[in-house]
This record gives C-alpha cells, sequence and structure tokens, in this order.
C-alpha cells in the first residue's frame, strides 16, 4: 500500500529530484559539509519544494532523520501559538543520533505578519540546536527579517521535457502505457507542476491502462471546475445575483481559495476568447481587471469580495454569439 | 431625583406622541379587564420613545405586575415560576391579573437562552397572563416568531417639536431661563430619543440659572448606536454625506459592516453599472482592511469606513424610491448549512495531508483527480486505506460505498456498467486490475491484526525503504505474483524490514 502516485513516485533523494538542477548541487554541498544554514525555497506548487526538503532531512540527518525532523503546516488553521509551542518541544531537546535537528514549516508566505515575527525569535532562538527550512510560493510575501537569515533558493516550474521522462518512469512501472500526445497534453495542463502531471496521469488510468488523449482530455476537463464557466456565463449574461450565489457557493462550500479561483476565472477568460466567444477588446479590459483584482485579493482582507467585484467588471461585457 | 424620573408621564395624556398606540395599548388594557383574552402586545420602536413608560403606565391598570429583562438568562427561572404561582391561585378574577413585562426581547440569545423562548411561548400559548414584550429591532430574527403570535405595535420617534415643547416645561418649573434655539439643537441631537434629550438638558441646566449655547459644547454629540440594518439602509438609500456618515457609528466590526453593505447594493441598486461603481469602492475598502489587519495599523479603518459607506452611497445616480427588503449575507446561511460538509471535507484534507505533506489546500486542489481515482473500486479502496478514511469520508470521492472484497468479483459486472463510460476497453483493464486485486486481499482481510503494527510503520516504510529500483522490483513482483490469489509474505516482509530497522 503506497497511496496515490504522487506519494509513490516522490523522489527520496536529492539525485532523484527532477528539473530543479541549479539548486540541488548546492544542497549536496550542504550535505558533505554537515551543515547548513536556515534554507527559505520559494517557487510555484508542484516544483519539489517538500519533496527536497525531506529528500534533503534524510540525506543530512542519517538513519534517525524522523525523529530529528519536525513538519509544520503554517497554513492550516493554527495558530502562531500552536507552531511555536512544537517548535519549542522539539527545538528543546539534542539532536539523538543526527548533527541536529530540522523544522519544515510549509506555506510561510500564509502566515500573518504578527506570525512571522514570532517565527523570527524562534529561529533565533534555536540556532544551535535546529536548522529551519521553510518554504512558500511567494517570498515577497516574507518578512526582510526573516528573508535575512535564510539562504533563498527559488525553484522554477519543472520543464515539459522532465515532466515527460518523470511520467514515462511512472508508467512503466505501473504498466500503463501512454500516448505522446497524452504526455503532451498533460504536460501542457500541469503548467511545470509535478503534482498535477502526475494526479493527472492517475486519474486517466483508472478509465483505462492505454492512456490516450482523449482520456486525458476527459479527466481534465472534470478536474476542472464546471462551475467557473457558469459564474462567468451568468455575470455576462447580466445575472449578476446568481452568478453572486454560485461563487459564493463554489467558495464557502467547496472551499476553493480566493488564488484558485482567480487562478481559474483567468483560464477560463483566455479560453473564451480563444474560441471567439469574446472579443479582443473585451477580453483584454476582462484580463486587466483580473489583474487588479489578484492583486488586490492578496491585498485585501476577504478574497470573496474581490471576487464578487470582479465579477461586477463582466456585467458590463456583451458576449460575442 | 432624576429629571427623566420627575417628569416621567403619570398617565397616558401625559405621554408624547405616538397618539395611536396609546389608543390600541388602552383598548387592549380594557379588554384584559372585560375578562377577555387579546394576544400579548409587542412594542416595537427605537430607544428613548416611550415603550417601558407605556408599560408601566399599563401595569398601573393591572393588580399587579412582574418586569423582567429578557436577555437576562435567569429571569427565566421566576418567570416560570411566577406563572406557576399565578395559574395555581387560579385568575378567574380580573383583579388578580398580573401583567408581565418583558424588555429587550430581542436580545434574547439563541442558543444561550433556549429556554427564555420556550418560556415565552408557553405564556403566549397559554394565555392566562396579560404579557408586554419590548424590542428595539423590527427586523431581529429572534422576534419574528414572536411577531406573528402577538399585536404589534409600532412606536415612533417622538417628533423635534413635541421634544422642545416639554424642554421647555421642564426649564419653567425648574425655574431656568432658556434661549429656543438650544432646546431645539438638544431635540434635533437626541434625534427623538426623549430620554437622551431630557437628560442632556439635566446636564446642561442642574442647578443653575439659565442655559446658553455655549452650554451645548458639554454635551456630546449622541453617540447612538444605530441598528446595523438601519446604517446599511442609509447607505444604500441616503446621498446626504452628513447622514451617512452618521450611520456609520455603529458597534460592529468593520468587516461585518461591509460583508452587510456587500449582500444588499444589488438589492438595492439595478443599474449594472451602479452595482459596478459601488463594488468598486467595496473592494477598495476591503483593500484597506486587508491592510489594516496586515500591518497591524487600524489607521487604515478610515479609509474603509469611508469608502464603503460614502463610496458606496454615492455610486447610486438617483435614490431609489422602493421598498427594498434587506437581508442578512447568504454568506453566513451557506456557512450554518454546509457545517457538516465542510467539517468532512476538512477532516479528508487533513488526513491525505498528513501522508502527503500538503496543507488543507494543497490537497483540496487535488480533490477532483481523487474523486476519479476512487471511481476504481480496488484504487478507492487502496487509497481509503492508506490516508485511512473511514465509509463516511469515502462518501466524499464516491456517492457507492466500495464493496468488500468478498463480494468484489461477482459485483464487477454492475461495476462496469455504472462505474464509468468505460467500452470495450475496460475489460483488458479490469482483468489486470483484478490481479491487483486479488493480491491486496490478504493485508485487508486481516486488517484488525496488522493495523496496529502496519499503521506506524507505513509511511516510513514508503520513506525510507523505497527508491525507484525497488518500486520496479514491486511491480514486477506485482506482475509475478498477479495469478497467485494472495501472498501473505509480502505484506509481512515490508513489515518485518522496517521493524529491522
Amino acid at each position: 500500500m503506497q497511496g496515490p502516485w504522487v506519494e509513490k513516485y516522490r523522489p527520496q533523494t536529492l539525485d532523484e529530484v527532477v528539473g530543479q538542477d541549479h539548486i540541488i548541487p548546492r544542497l549536496k554541498r550542504y550535505v558533505e559539509e554537515g551543515n547548513m544554514p536556515n534554507l527559505m525555497f520559494t517557487g510555484p506548487a508542484g516544483v519539489g519544494k517538500t519533496t527536497t526538503a525531506l529528500a534533503l532531512a534524510k540525506e543530512m540527518l542519517g538513519e534517525y532523520w524522523r525523529q530529528n525532523f519536525l513538519e509544520l503546516n503554517a497554513s492550516d488553521a493554527r495558530g502562531i501559538d500552536t507552531v511555536r509551542n512544537d517548535i519549542k518541544n522539539f527545538s528543546r531537546l539534542k539532536s539523538v543520533g543526527a548533527p541536529f535537528r530540522i523544522i519544515f514549516l510549509d506555506e510561510v508566505d500564509n502566515m500573518t505578519k504578527d506570525a512571522q515575527h514570532a517565527l523570527r525569535r524562534e529561529m533565533e532562538m534555536y540556532t544551535k540546536t535546529s536548522s529551519f527550512i521553510l518554504s512558500c510560493n511567494y517570498s515577497s510575501k516574507i518578512i526582510d527579517p526573516i528573508q535575512s537569515r535564510c539562504a533563498i533558493f527559488r525553484f522554477t516550474p519543472i520543464k515539459g521535457s522532465q515532466i515527460i521522462k518523470r511520467l514515462k518512469i511512472i508508467a512503466e512501472a505501473e504498466n500503463v502505457t501512454a500516448t505522446a500526445g497524452a504526455l503532451e497534453s498533460i504536460v501542457y495542463f500541469a503548467e511545470g507542476d509535478m503534482r498535477r502531471a502526475v494526479n493527472i496521469l492517475q486519474a486517466s488510468s483508472t478509465i483505462d491502462n492505454q492512456i490516450t488523449e482523449e482520456s486525458v482530455h476527459e479527466v481534465i476537463s472534470k478536474a476542472k471546475p464546471q462551475d467557473v464557466r457558469k459564474i462567468i456565463n451568468s455575470a455576462l449574461d447580466g445575472k449578476f445575483m446568481e452568478a453572486r450565489d454560485l461563487l459564493r457557493e463554489v467558495m464557502v462550500v467547496q472551499g476553493t481559495s480566493g488564488e484558485d479561483m482567480i487562478t481559474q476565472i483567468y483560464r477560463e477568460v483566455s479560453k473564451m476568447a480563444m474560441e471567439g466567444l469574446l472579443d479582443q477588446e473585451t477580453y483584454i479590459d476582462l484580463i486587466e481587471n483580473i489583474g487588479k483584482f489578484d492583486y488586490r485579493i492578496r491585498e485585501g482582507s476577504n478574497p470573496r469580495i474581490q471576487l464578487e467585484a470582479l465579477l461586477t467588471k463582466f456585467l458590463l461585457k456583451d458576449k460575442q454569439s | 431625583m432624576l429629571w427623566t424620573e420627575k417628569y416621567n408621564p403619570k398617565n397616558f395624556d401625559e405621554v408624547l406622541g405616538n397618539a395611536k398606540a396609546k389608543d390600541e395599548i388602552e383598548d387592549w388594557i380594557n379588554a384584559w379587564i372585560l375578562g377577555e383574552h387579546p394576544k400579548p402586545l409587542l412594542l416595537v420602536g427605537p430607544p428613548g420613545t416611550g415603550k417601558t413608560t407605556l408599560a408601566h403606565l399599563a401595569a398601573q391598570e393591572f393588580a399587579d405586575s412582574i418586569e423582567l429583562n429578557a436577555s437576562d438568562k435567569r429571569s427565566y427561572d421566576i418567570l416560570l415560576r411566577t406563572i406557576g404561582e399565578a395559574s395555581a391561585t387560579g385568575s378567574l378574577f380580573n383583579q388578580g391579573l398580573k401583567l408581565i413585562i418583558l424588555d429587550e426581547v430581542d436580545g434574547i440569545h439563541g442558543t444561550d437562552d433556549r429556554g427564555g423562548v420556550r418560556a415565552i411561548s408557553k405564556i403566549i400559548k397559554e394565555g392566562h397572563h396579560p404579557l408586554i414584550m419590548m424590542a428595539n429591532d423590527p427586523y431581529s430574527k429572534r422576534i419574528k416568531s414572536l411577531k406573528t403570535k402577538c399585536q404589534v405595535i409600532n412606536i415612533k420617534k417622538v417628533h423635534t417639536n413635541s421634544i422642545v415643547a416639554l424642554l421647555k416645561r421642564i426649564c419653567i418649573k425648574e425655574g431656568v431661563d432658556f434661549e429656543e434655539h438650544v432646546l431645539r439643537t438638544l431635540a434635533k441631537q437626541s434625534k427623538g430619543d426623549l430620554r437622551s434629550a431630557i437628560n442632556d438638558l439635566e446636564i446642561m441646566a442642574r442647578g443653575k440659572k439659565s442655559i446658553t449655547s455655549a452650554d451645548l459644547e458639554m454635551i456630546s454629540k449622541k453617540d447612538d448606536i444605530h441598528n446595523i440594518f438601519d446604517s446599511v439602509r442609509t447607505v444604500l438609500k441616503s446621498k446626504n454625506p452628513q447622514r451617512i456618515r452618521d450611520a456609520m457609528r455603529v458597534e460592529a466590526d468593520p468587516a461585518f459592516i461591509l460583508e452587510l453593505i456587500t449582500e444588499n447594493v444589488p438589492r438595492e441598486y439595478e443599474k449594472k453599472d451602479e452595482i459596478e461603481e459601488a463594488y468598486e469602492m467595496i473592494s477598495q475598502a476591503d483593500t484597506y482592511l486587508g491592510r489594516a489587519f496586515q500591518t497591524r495599523n487600524y489607521g487604515y479603518w478610515k479609509y474603509t469606513y469611508d469608502l464603503m459607506s460614502l463610496g458606496v452611497a454615492l455610486s447610486k445616480d438617483e435614490t431609489y424610491r422602493k421598498f427594498t427588503r434587506y437581508a442578512n449575507s447568504s454568506v453566513y446561511t451557506l456557512l450554518s448549512k454546509s457545517r457538516a460538509k465542510r467539517d468532512l471535507r476538512d477532516r479528508v484534507a487533513d488526513k491525505i495531508g498528513e501522508k502527503t505533506h500538503s496543507s488543507r489546500r494543497v490537497v483540496r486542489e487535488q480533490f477532483p483527480c481523487l474523486e476519479m481515482m476512487f471511481q476504481d473500486n480496488d484504487l478507492a479502496r487502496e487509497l481509503a486505506d492508506y490516508f485511512n478514511l473511514d465509509d463516511a469520508e469515502v462518501k466524499l470521492f464516491r456517492s457507492r460505498k466500495i464493496p468488500k472484497r468478498k463480494k468484489a468479483k461477482p459485483k464487477k459486472s454492475s461495476q462496469k456498467d455504472t462505474g464509468n463510460k468505460v467500452e470495450k476497453k475496460e475489460s483488458s483493464a479490469v482483468v489486470k486490475r483484478e490481479g491487483k486485486k486479488e493480491k491486496e486481499v490478504k493485508p485487508q482481510k486481516s486488517p484488525k491484526k496488522t493495523k496496529s503494527t502496519t499503521k506506524k510503520s507505513k509511511p516510513s516504510q514508503n520513506k525510507d525503504v523505497k527508491n525507484l529500483a525497488k518500486e520496479k522490483e514491486a511491480s514486477n513482483e506485482k506482475n509475478s505474483t498477479k495469478k497467485k490469489p494472495s501472498n501473505p509474505e509480502d505484506k509481512e516482509k515490508q513489515v518485518s524490514l522496517f521493524s529491522f530497522k
């Protein structure tokens, strides 16, 4: 029992990590030296930040890495107090069987500024016993004092060819076949996100052991929330309340985050433009607004209200018939 | 003695304004005295308009009265005891009627005071006792159910002129010289709240021979707490900057006010460009709210307030002359309705996140793919085991239960029909998966025996033991063992491998 493929085929060593060639050699040097500073991994989702952190911990800490490694998810509904207590309890004790202890904090950019300041103090307090690895999507959301205490590694989206190579290895190991077209489609939709690529591959394999472009497209169309197109269409038709209710349903009940939502809206609008449903002028105007509200979502307090405001921009547009 | 008490009306005639309400109340009292049992009264109106005074005057007409503050939980014990006594002695004679006055019924807390609502309902149902209730907020949900069971009397604000007249009378009686415009300003500032007008006058004039406009400065403008829906109404209905600014003086979290204004903009505004413009203001208001939270500089709130009130108010071309029913944000209803669903979702996300080193958010993004994977019975079983999901949690991904392993074979055909839109090719896939299925039979069959050991060992075993070479081995093994119905060694080997470590 090895879980979904994303987990089963997660690289276990630094050498196996795919597509971050500018980072891995530097990390390996830390392993050779047996010492490392605090690290910060930044980059989009699914490019190997967590995988690299886990692999690095294993190689750095050796056999007893598990006992000397603490993984914390900063983004979840956990207060800074919990995080602090966990860190405190963990860092207080000297490492056993390893040179030091490693604390891995995921999605630090989702911590409030206050929490980050508190974290900064923890980082200073336990420098003798522990090293930190922080990961985040946007380093700009991390307060400067933390950034200055870390060696920053920027992870890049994984290249298509590298994703294909990996998918082929997995497919072979799982006894499924995939056509070149299928792999190309997966890569196109994955946008450099290995997790997404592997998930699409596995989902497609449940339709058929022989993965074709069609099965991939079936998966992608199912995996993509249908509601976004509906929301956009209602707004374009001038039915604001309808669009708003659906948006609320998706965000509140299904729990889609504002950032995901706006990415999906962007994709959907681009697609509609390609399909000729929106004229160029409308399209550019909408993109301008989407960008504006994307920024405001990050600045503001309630992403849902920002997205509702974005929807009003669709009201005044006419859809091309 | 405070002037508000000293000049409290001694009979119905002395009560200012609300002539119709007075008539209704007097009729109601007479009905009781004549032995009828009319519905209870519900007096609704802003503070300081005379609701309590009216109730007290009514109490004089009955033999006895008890006044309770409805927002006080304990008062219900007293209340029920009183009812008990009264019904025990029997209230056959009108002379024995005991008036029950319940103040602030809109302050009843939904969950804490559940007994309170029940007690009220009981009194109303029995109808043995004259009952007068008072509430400030006519739109309160808490009195919604009461309204249908009561005779509702709206108590309106007292007209400025009446207030001025009364203030004049008081000044004369107290021997204070006054300038009329000072009294007028006082009356205006009170916004129909007679009590506060008299209080203000007392502060200015007590122990003095005269009052002038200079004294007005002693009086801080009445910082009245508006009902939040009144504020929303003002923002959406008015274009008067002063009134709108005043309306923002409500005791509520700015995020909540913003939410309510947002909710009701498209209910009031009809033109698309008005809605767009208003939402632009709302968006900016929210941006400053976010900045305030992030930087802990709450000075930014002032922009939030201005943008969401004035900004939204001035987004309309003209004020709408229509009645709009304002609503609480649908988000709150959605939230409470979907609580179970969201809890399930988060629970599942946490379980999966633990195994896959991901946050809830990252896991949720993968839900659609997982949903598809769970359509396959074998894979579903495997994943459910791996993530340690129970039947209820599996339901998040598939509507039907995962068939039990023993029954898996006979059910296979039906699964093929309903499970997917898969056609002929499925057959080969099914054959292949059957091999897997058989192989996995073993660990599942005796889960209780191995569970405790395997559960702990799973993650580390996966991480430590596994590398690509081994995986290939494993998959080769899979192929080679395909025909074997089960291979117990396989599982045990993995377990022992770990425990060896």
